[in-house]
């Protein structure tokens, strides 16, 4: 049954109806910017994400040197000298894209890797500290996608709908008002004109 | 003439080297493919009764470090508890590197707030030392910890507590910790009849942290300044002022300032290996054992056979942990192989 079977027809029906259909087309046009936007930062996202395989490579060359400084120092003396960095702060606030809710990773302060004495260990230490911060940066990134890509799902459903039934269904039942208030004035039109003859009839 | 007590602990000491793993033992270990194979190995040498009474589903590399590093302990203190005389003081004093490891751990751990146990520390008996781990382990901070050992030896360490502040690195602590461990053991050493051994194995070790110091730092781009503060003030073949100069250049030039000396080929070997952070101390302490290893040949009756004996001692200890942990991680044979110290 369409949307137009069950309106009730008047002039201020009509009015409502285009003030709605204009209001849905402002909606619709900023979802568009919406949908855009994060389009946009998707696609900055992605090329963060794709140095994952780079990160990957250099964990691996992080990780063979801590294995040298393990072998060289022994399962205690490894563990003493990693006591010896100073740990590295981060925070993480709540940032707002569009409207959606990301996480911001913010350093606030980086590892102090000065302190650990034997080379190797320093070495492993200097690699992984190097490395840590844009693996946090990398999490950052795919934590953000996540959250756009639902975001952007969901704009995209809204945009969709408006495009394909909310707006046509407007116009549909804007040009059935339209039409049915053409017919009443017409039909009200020759009314009056009967009764213009009738009451000359009745004088003569 | 050798005085009565040197040669009965060289004696002593050629006893006591039959109980060391031969070359042979440590690469027939470093080819097992599993722990297993190795404690099967060890059960055939003196870390059999402590090994033996770990149950064999629990033993894994760090239960056996701490063996290994038991076993080091008693080896040390064995010989300085059957020493006499100026031996006595100079071996006390040349034991103390344990000491001086456990109280670094404590350090590391204060400065980064870090809590730390005593099974964190090197197994170290309370008859063999005069700190007071349990309470340094307590402490809140560097600051406490310092003062816990103002009635030790360690008592100077108070007088770079302003510079430790200064620049929050452990480090200065940890090399004027180094400092005083040799400084005694130099001192020690002028009461020896026989010095010319212990001098030089001492010597070139002291020589070796230094440079090993100095090129660590300098590979993290630490002022020269701050360098030249660190270093061990105990100078055998590599003279203060090459220190300086090698802080103060750049790293590539190290083997240039280092001509002359018995350095400069070590160096130049440091310089070509690639991922020479990593190997620095496999280089160096190779040629401190390599040290100990000729001395133990050719002082047969000297005291510097004992101090040859200790260092081999610790090299053996070494190179078990290291065999355990490469077969944990699954090193491959080769590169365990190379990072043996035979």
């Amino acid at each position: 049954m369409s949307v137009a079977g069950r309106a009730a027809v008047s002039r201020g029906i009509l009015l409502r109806l285009r003030e709605q259909l204009e209001f849905t087309k402002k909606g619709q046009e900023l979802l568009k910017m919406k949908r855009d936007h994060l389009a946009s930062e998707t696609n900055k996202l992605l090329s963060k994400v794709a140095e994952r395989n780079e990160l990957d490579r250099r964990l691996m060359q992080a990780y063979e040197s801590l294995k040298a400084a393990y072998l060289s120092l022994g399962y205690t003396g490894l563990q003493s000298q990693a006591a010896a960095v100073d740990k590295m702060e981060i925070r993480v606030r709540p940032r707002s894209i569009m409207g959606v809710m990301v996480p911001e990773v913010l350093i606030e302060k980086k590892a102090n890797t000065n302190s650990v004495s034997s080379s190797s260990a320093s070495q492993a230490a200097v690699e992984l500290n190097n490395l840590m911060e844009d693996l946090i940066k990398l999490v950052e990134a795919e934590s953000r996608l996540e959250s756009i890509a639902h975001e952007l799902m969901m704009t995209n459903r809204k945009v969709n709908s408006l495009e394909r039934v909310m707006i046509p269904g407007l116009l549909e039942l804007i040009s059935y008002v339209e039409g049915r208030l053409e017919e009443e004035s017409l039909e009200e039109f020759f009314r009056a004109k009967l009764v213009k003859q009738v009451i000359r009839r009745g004088k003569k | 003439m050798r005085s009565p007590s040197t040669i009965y602990l060289v004696t002593r000491t050629h006893g006591l080297r039959t109980h060391l793993l031969s070359s042979e033992n440590v690469k027939t270990m470093a080819k097992s493919r599993n722990i297993s194979e190795i404690v099967d190995l060890l059960m055939r040498s003196d870390y059999a009764s402590e090994i033996g009474k770990l149950p064999s589903d629990e033993i894994d590399s760090v239960r056996l470090e701490k063996i290994f590093l038991n076993k080091l302990t008693e080896r040390f203190f064995i010989l300085a508890r059957n020493a006499g005389g100026k031996a006595r003081d100079f071996l006390d004093a040349y034991v103390k590197r344990i000491e001086v490891e456990n109280i670094k751990r404590v350090l590391r751990a204060k400065h980064a707030q870090e809590k730390i146990e005593e099974h964190n520390l090197i197994p170290l008996r309370r008859e063999y030392t005069l700190i007071n781990f349990p309470a340094l382990t307590e402490a809140k901070n560097v600051e406490e910890m310092v003062s816990l050992l103002r009635e030790t030896v360690y008592a100077p360490l108070n007088e770079r507590l302003d510079n430790y502040k200064r620049v929050e690195l452990s480090i200065i602590l940890e090399s004027f910790l180094e400092g005083i461990y040799f400084g005694r053991v130099w001192e020690r050493i002028k009461g020896l009849d026989n010095r010319q051994g212990p001098k030089r194995l001492v010597g070139e070790e002291s020589d070796l942290r230094n440079l090993q110091l100095m090129l660590s730092m300098k590979m993290r781009n630490i002022a020269p300044t701050l360098i030249e503060e660190m270093s061990i003030p105990t100078f055998y073949r590599l003279r203060k002022e090459r220190l300086t100069e090698l802080a103060r250049g750049r790293l590539e030039d190290a083997p240039g300032i280092l001509a002359g000396t018995p350095y400069n080929k070590i160096m130049e070997e440091v310089i070509k290996t690639p991922n020479s952070a990593i190997n620095l101390e496999t280089v160096l302490s190779r040629r401190i054992y390599q040290n100990a290893s000729f001395a133990l040949r050719n002082l047969f009756l000297e005291f510097g056979y004992i101090v040859a004996y200790l260092l081999l001692c610790e090299r053996e200890a070494k190179n078990l942990v290291t065999i355990t942990t490469a077969i944990d991680l699954k090193f491959s044979e080769e590169d365990l192989q190379r990072r043996l110290f035979l």
